[in-house]
C-alpha cells in the first residue's frame, strides 16, 4: 500500500466515500481485482455518456480506445501481480465519440471489508490530459518545422556556447565549410579553421559577448573557388536569468547577389544613358499629371530645360485645345483603365516653349511603383517627316491632277495584276465606276471574243514581267459600240528588280485602225491596178525563165552538131540530148503560155464609165507617188461627165502607166517645177480625149519610139508599159500617142469612143 | 585543148548546167557544175587552170555581188557571165570588174567556147607567171643576205667599186659575191638578172 492510498484512507475515515467520489471533479471508477467495474462516478458517466449499468463488469473498457486496450490490460495485470502502482495513459471515448487522452491511475486501494464482501477494491482516477498531450505534439511539430527551416536555409546557421564550442550547425554551414556533423560538434573555430579565419569569427563572437546585443557584420572568407563575401548577424541567447549562455549566428553568402547587383546597376545605367542621350524626348509624369522626369532632348525639342519642367503639369507641353481633352482622358483612364488614345505611336500636336505648335508622335508606357502609377511618354518631333509627307502628298496631288487631265486613258495595277487605279477618262469611256474597274472588273468592257486572249496576254505579262501590249475591242459607254483599243503597260520595279506596280495606258485606235484598213484596201487596189507598171520587172523574170530552157536547148543542139561534125556522136548521147531538148522546149512553151495568160487575161469586161471619175480614182491611187516626188497635179476636166465604154481596170492601168511615166520623167528635174497636167476633152467627133502632160526630160526626136516593145529610158524598165497600154487602148477602139511638150516634157494622149458608139 | 583545165559552171537551172557541161565536153573541156555560189565556195581551190561560167541571176547572191566577193577573198578566177536578159549597165559593171565576157542567153555555142578558152588562157598565163615569180623568189631566197644586198645594189646600177665602198669590203669580195649570186639566180646576163629581180621585188616588198 502506497502512501497516497494510505492518506486517502486516512482522510476517508468518517466520510461517506460514495459522496466524496461523486463530488471530486475527476473521473473515478471503483474496480475489482479482475478489472471489472463495480462503480463509476457521475463525472465518468457524464463523460462517457454510458449508464452505470452499462459500465458495470468489463463494459467500461469499451470506452477505451481499441489501440490502448491492450497496453492498459498489461499494465493492470502487472500492477496486480507486482504490486507496482498502476498508472497508464490511454484514450477514452467521450459521449460525442471523440477520444481524449487520460492519465489513468490507482487513486486508492480499499481493503476487503471485514464482514461482507471479500475483494480488494481499487479506486481508479482518470485525469484528462488531452490539452497537455496535444501541446506536446504541437511542440514537437514546431520543433520539426524549425529544424526544417534551419536545415534548408540557404544561410549558414549555428549556435555556439560561451566558450565558442559549436552546439549546432545547419546543413548549409557544414556544406559551405566542408565539415561533418561529427567534426564540428563541441569544437571551436580554432580547432576547425585556419588561425586567421578563426580569429575573424571569434572577434565577432567576442563583440556579442561583450555588448550583449545582436550585431551585424560583413566578412570575407577565402574558399576554394575564390573570395566570398558574406553578411551575417550574431546574437546572444539569454537564459531566464538574463545571462548569455550561447551565441547564435546567421551568415549569408552574398557573393552571387553582389554580382547580380552590379549587373543590375549596369542595366540601370545603360537605360539611364539611353534615356539621357535619346534623340526622342522622354517625359515621365505621375498620377497627378505632374512631370517627374524629363531627359535632355526636352531642351532640343520643346525648348525647356529638363529641370524647369519637373513638377509642372504635362499639359504645359500641349497646345491649349488639347489640354482639356488630355485631362479628361487621363482622369478616365485612372478611374476606369480605359485609354482615350492609342498609346503606341499616336500623332498629336505639341507646344514648344516659344509657343510654336508642332506635330509629334507619342508612345506611352506605364509602370506601377510602390502602388503609384508612373507614365512615361516618348515624344518624337515629326515636323520634318510631316513636311516630307506633305510634299509627297502635294507631288502626288500634282501627279494625280496630271493623270486626270492628260488626254489619255491611264491605269495602274498592283504586282499581281489587279487593277487598282484608273483615271477619270477610263471611267468616262467605259462608263464603269471606280469600284467596278478594280481588280479584273475592267474585263467587263472587253469584247467577248477578245476576253480570253486579253486575259491570257495580261497574265503572261504579269508573270513574266515583260511589257504588256494588246489590241482589243472595248465597249464605249457613249454609244454602246465596241471600238478597237490598244492597251500597253510597263512594270515599275524596286531596286531589287521586284515588280511593285504596273502602269498602263489605253488608246482608242478605232479610227486609226479603220483608216489603216482603208489604206490597206487602197494599196491592194493600187497593187492590182499597177500590175501593168510592174510589167517591166515581170518581163525580166519572164525573159530569164524562157531563156533558161532555150539556152539548154541550144547548148544541147550545138553540142550534138559538134559531135556530129567529128563523127563522134554516139546514139545514146544523142538520145539523151534530144530528150533534154524536148523537155526544155516544153518548159519554154509553158512559160510562154503563162505570159500570154497574164497579158491577155480574161476578156475585157466593158461597162459605161465616167472618164473623169476614173481620172480622179487613179490620181488618188498615185497620190502617194506624186507627193513623194513633189509633183504638182493640175487637172483640167470636162464639165460634163463623158461616158466611155471600157474595162475599168484596163483603163485605170493605162492611166496609171501614163501618170507614173510622167512622174518618173520628172524625178531628175530640179531647175523647174514638176507639174503634171491631166486633161479630159471631147473632140469634134464626140470621142473622149485624155492627155497626161509632164515637164520632164522629154522624148527626144522620135515621139513614137517609146511605144516599141522593150524600148526604155529607165534603168529598171523593160519598155513594155507603153506598148501594152497602146494595145489596150486600141482594143477599146481608141488611139494612144505622144507629142513633145513645150518647152519641156512630153504629152501622152489617148482617145476612147464615147459610150453608145460601137468601137 | 589541154585536158589539164577545169571549167566551173554556176547556174540555178539544172538543164542549163547539164547542157553546158555537155557542150564543154564536146571540145574536151572538163566541167564541174554548182547550183549556187555557196556550194562552189565550199569546193577546195584547184591548182590547175580554171575559169568560172556564172549566171548573173543566182539564188541569194547576185552574180555581180559574187564577183565582188571573190575579189574580196583574193580569189582570182576569170569569169564568163551569162544572163537571161542583159542590160548595158550591168554588163559594163561586170566587164569593168574583170569579167572575160558577158553573154546573153541563149548564146551561140562558139561564143561561149571562145570566151571559156580566153578565160582559161588568162588563168593559165597568170598561174605560169605566178609560178615563175615563185621560182625566182625561191632562188632569191637561197642567196645570203649579203649576196642579196650586193645584188640589189647591182640592179640599182652601182659599180662593184662603189658597192665595196658602201659595204666596207674589198672589191674582189663583191665580185665573188656577185658572180655567186648570178649563178644561184641562174641569170645568164646582167640584163636577165635585172628582169628577174624586178619580178621578185614587188612581191618581195609586198610580203
Amino acid at each position: 500500500m502506497d502512501a497516497e492510498t494510505q492518506t486517502a484512507r486516512d482522510r476517508g475515515e468518517g466520510l461517506d466515500l460514495r459522496t466524496l467520489i461523486e463530488t471530486i471533479p475527476a473521473l473515478v471508477v471503483c474496480a475489482l481485482p479482475d478489472g471489472s467495474v463495480e462503480f463509476a462516478n457521475r463525472a465518468w458517466q457524464e463523460f462517457t455518456g454510458g449508464s452505470l449499468q452499462q459500465l458495470k463488469g468489463s463494459g467500461w473498457q469499451t470506452a477505451i480506445h481499441p489501440e490502448d486496450v491492450r497496453g492498459f490490460a498489461e499494465e493492470w495485470n502487472a500492477s496486480l501481480s507486482t504490486g507496482k502502482p498502476f498508472a497508464t495513459e490511454a484514450r477514452m471515448r467521450r459521449a460525442d465519440g471523440q477520444y481524449h487522452w487520460f492519465l489513468i491511475r490507482k487513486a486508492l486501494a480499499i481493503p476487503p471489508d471485514q464482514g461482507g464482501d471479500s475483494s480488494l477494491r481499487t479506486l481508479i482516477a482518470c485525469e484528462d490530459i488531452n490539452e497537455r498531450k496535444q501541446a506536446a505534439v504541437r511542440l514537437h511539430q514546431s520543433e520539426i518545422q524549425l529544424q526544417a527551416f534551419f536545415e534548408n536555409s540557404p544561410s549558414m546557421i549555428f549556435l555556439k556556447d560561451r566558450e565558442g564550442r559549436y552546439l549546432y550547425a545547419n546543413r548549409e554551414f557544414k556544406r559551405a565549410r566542408r565539415i561533418t556533423e561529427e567534426q564540428i560538434n563541441g569544437k571551436t573555430d580554432n580547432e576547425l579553421f585556419p588561425a586567421e579565419q578563426a580569429s575573424v569569427f571569434q572577434a565577432s563572437d567576442r563583440q556579442v559577448l561583450e555588448a550583449g546585443v545582436p550585431i551585424e557584420f560583413e566578412q570575407v572568407t577565402i574558399q576554394k573557388d575564390g573570395q566570398h563575401t558574406s553578411i551575417g548577424q550574431k546574437f546572444p541567447l539569454l537564459n531566464p536569468d538574463g545571462e548569455i549562455y550561447a551565441i547564435g549566428g546567421i551568415v549569408t553568402d552574398i557573393t552571387e547577389r553582389k554580382r547580380e547587383e552590379s549587373a543590375h546597376r549596369y542595366i540601370e545605367e545603360s537605360h539611364r544613358l539611353i534615356v539621357e542621350t535619346a534623340s526622342d524626348c522622354v517625359v515621365s509624369m505621375d498620377e497627378t499629371g505632374a512631370i517627374r522626369f524629363a531627359n535632355p532632348s526636352t531642351m532640343k525639342i520643346f525648348g525647356y530645360d529638363p529641370t524647369e519642367l519637373i513638377g509642372k503639369p504635362l499639359t504645359e507641353l500641349m497646345p491649349e485645345f488639347m489640354r482639356k481633352m488630355h485631362e479628361t482622358g487621363f482622369r478616365r483612364y485612372l478611374a476606369t483603365g480605359q485609354r482615350h488614345i492609342n498609346w503606341q505611336g499616336t500623332e498629336l500636336t505639341a507646344l514648344r516653349k516659344n509657343g510654336e505648335e508642332f506635330p509629334v508622335e507619342i508612345s506611352f508606357g506605364e509602370l506601377t511603383r510602390d502602388g503609384h502609377k508612373v507614365f512615361t511618354g516618348f515624344i518624337r518631333d515629326i515636323s520634318a517627316r510631316k513636311k516630307a509627307e506633305e510634299k509627297l502628298r502635294a507631288s502626288e496631288r500634282t501627279l494625280r491632277e496630271l493623270t486626270e487631265t492628260i488626254p489619255q486613258m491611264l491605269w495602274s495595277a498592283v504586282a499581281d495584276g489587279a487593277v487598282d487605279y484608273c483615271n477619270q477618262r477610263v471611267l468616262d469611256y467605259t462608263g464603269l465606276s471606280k469600284e467596278q474597274v478594280q481588280g479584273a472588273g475592267w474585263m467587263k468592257t472587253v469584247h467577248r471574243d477578245d476576253i480570253e486572249s486579253m486575259s491570257r496576254a495580261w497574265t503572261a505579262a504579269v508573270s513574266s514581267g515583260e511589257p504588256f501590249q494588246r489590241e482589243f475591242r472595248c465597249l464605249r459607254a457613249a454609244d454602246r459600240a465596241y471600238r478597237w483599243c490598244i492597251s500597253r503597260a510597263l512594270p515599275l520595279r524596286d531596286q531589287s528588280g521586284q515588280i511593285i506596280k504596273w502602269f498602263g495606258t489605253v488608246v482608242d485606235l478605232h479610227d486609226w485602225k479603220e483608216a489603216q484598213q482603208a489604206l490597206q484596201m487602197t494599196q491592194a487596189e493600187l497593187a492590182r491596178v499597177s500590175r501593168l507598171t510592174t510589167m517591166g520587172e515581170l518581163a525580166a523574170s519572164i525573159a530569164h525563165e524562157v531563156n533558161q530552157p532555150l539556152t539548154a536547148v541550144t547548148n544541147n543542139g550545138s553540142a550534138c552538131l559538134r559531135l556530129l561534125a567529128n563523127s563522134s556522136l554516139e546514139p545514146q548521147v544523142l538520145r539523151r540530148a534530144l530528150e533534154e531538148i524536148v523537155a526544155d522546149g516544153t518548159r519554154a512553151s509553158a512559160v510562154i503560155a503563162r505570159i500570154r495568160a497574164f497579158i491577155k487575161k480574161a476578156p475585157a469586161e466593158t461597162s459605161e464609165l465616167d472618164i473623169n471619175e476614173i481620172i480622179q480614182e487613179v490620181l488618188a491611187l498615185a497620190s502617194h507617188e506624186l507627193h513623194k516626188n513633189q509633183v504638182l497635179v493640175e487637172c483640167q476636166l470636162t464639165r460634163t461627165s463623158p461616158l466611155v465604154r471600157a474595162d475599168r481596170v484596163q483603163l485605170q492601168q493605162v492611166l496609171l502607166n501614163l501618170i507614173m511615166n510622167g512622174i518618173e520623167a520628172m524625178t531628175a528635174i530640179a531647175d523647174r517645177p514638176r507639174i503634171l497636167w491631166v486633161r479630159s476633152q471631147i473632140d469634134n467627133s464626140g470621142d473622149v480625149i485624155v492627155s497626161v502632160r509632164d515637164s520632164g526630160i522629154g522624148l527626144g526626136s522620135d515621139t513614137d519610139r517609146p511605144f516599141t516593145p522593150f524600148f526604155t529610158t529607165k534603168a529598171e524598165g523593160m519598155g513594155m508599159g507603153l506598148s501594152i497600154s497602146r494595145s489596150l487602148i486600141e482594143n477599146h477602139g481608141g488611139r494612144l500617142w505622144s507629142t513633145a511638150n513645150s518647152p519641156h516634157g512630153a504629152v501622152f494622149s489617148f482617145t476612147l469612143p464615147a459610150a453608145g458608139e460601137s468601137p | 585543148m589541154s585536158a589539164a583545165a577545169l571549167v566551173f559552171v554556176i547556174d540555178d537551172d539544172p538543164s542549163v548546167r547539164s547542157s553546158l557541161k555537155f557542150l564543154l565536153s564536146t571540145v574536151g573541156l572538163q566541167a564541174e557544175t554548182f547550183e549556187s555560189a555557196d556550194s562552189f565556195l565550199r569546193r577546195k581551190p584547184t591548182d590547175i587552170p580554171s575559169c568560172l561560167v556564172l549566171d548573173v541571176r543566182l539564188p541569194g547572191l547576185s552574180g555581180l555581188d559574187f564577183q565582188r566577193e571573190l575579189a574580196g577573198r583574193n580569189i582570182c578566177i576569170p569569169i564568163v557571165f551569162l544572163t537571161g536578159h542583159g542590160d548595158i549597165p550591168m554588163s559594163v559593171r561586170a566587164m569593168k570588174a574583170g569579167a572575160v565576157e558577158f553573154l546573153t542567153k541563149p548564146f551561140r555555142d562558139q561564143d561561149l567556147l571562145d570566151a571559156v578558152r580566153v578565160a582559161l588562157g588568162r588563168d593559165r598565163a597568170r598561174r605560169e607567171q605566178d609560178k615563175e615569180v615563185e621560182d625566182l623568189r625561191q632562188r632569191f631566197d637561197t642567196l645570203t643576205s649579203r649576196e642579196q644586198e650586193v645584188i640589189s645594189m647591182v640592179v640599182a646600177g652601182m659599180l662593184n667599186k662603189q658597192i665595196a665602198a658602201e659595204l666596207g669590203t674589198a672589191e674582189s669580195t663583191v665580185k665573188v659575191q656577185r658572180s655567186r649570186a648570178m649563178e644561184k639566180m641562174q641569170a645568164a646576163s646582167l640584163a636577165e638578172l635585172i628582169k628577174m629581180i624586178e619580178k621578185v621585188k614587188p612581191s618581195k616588198e609586198a610580203s
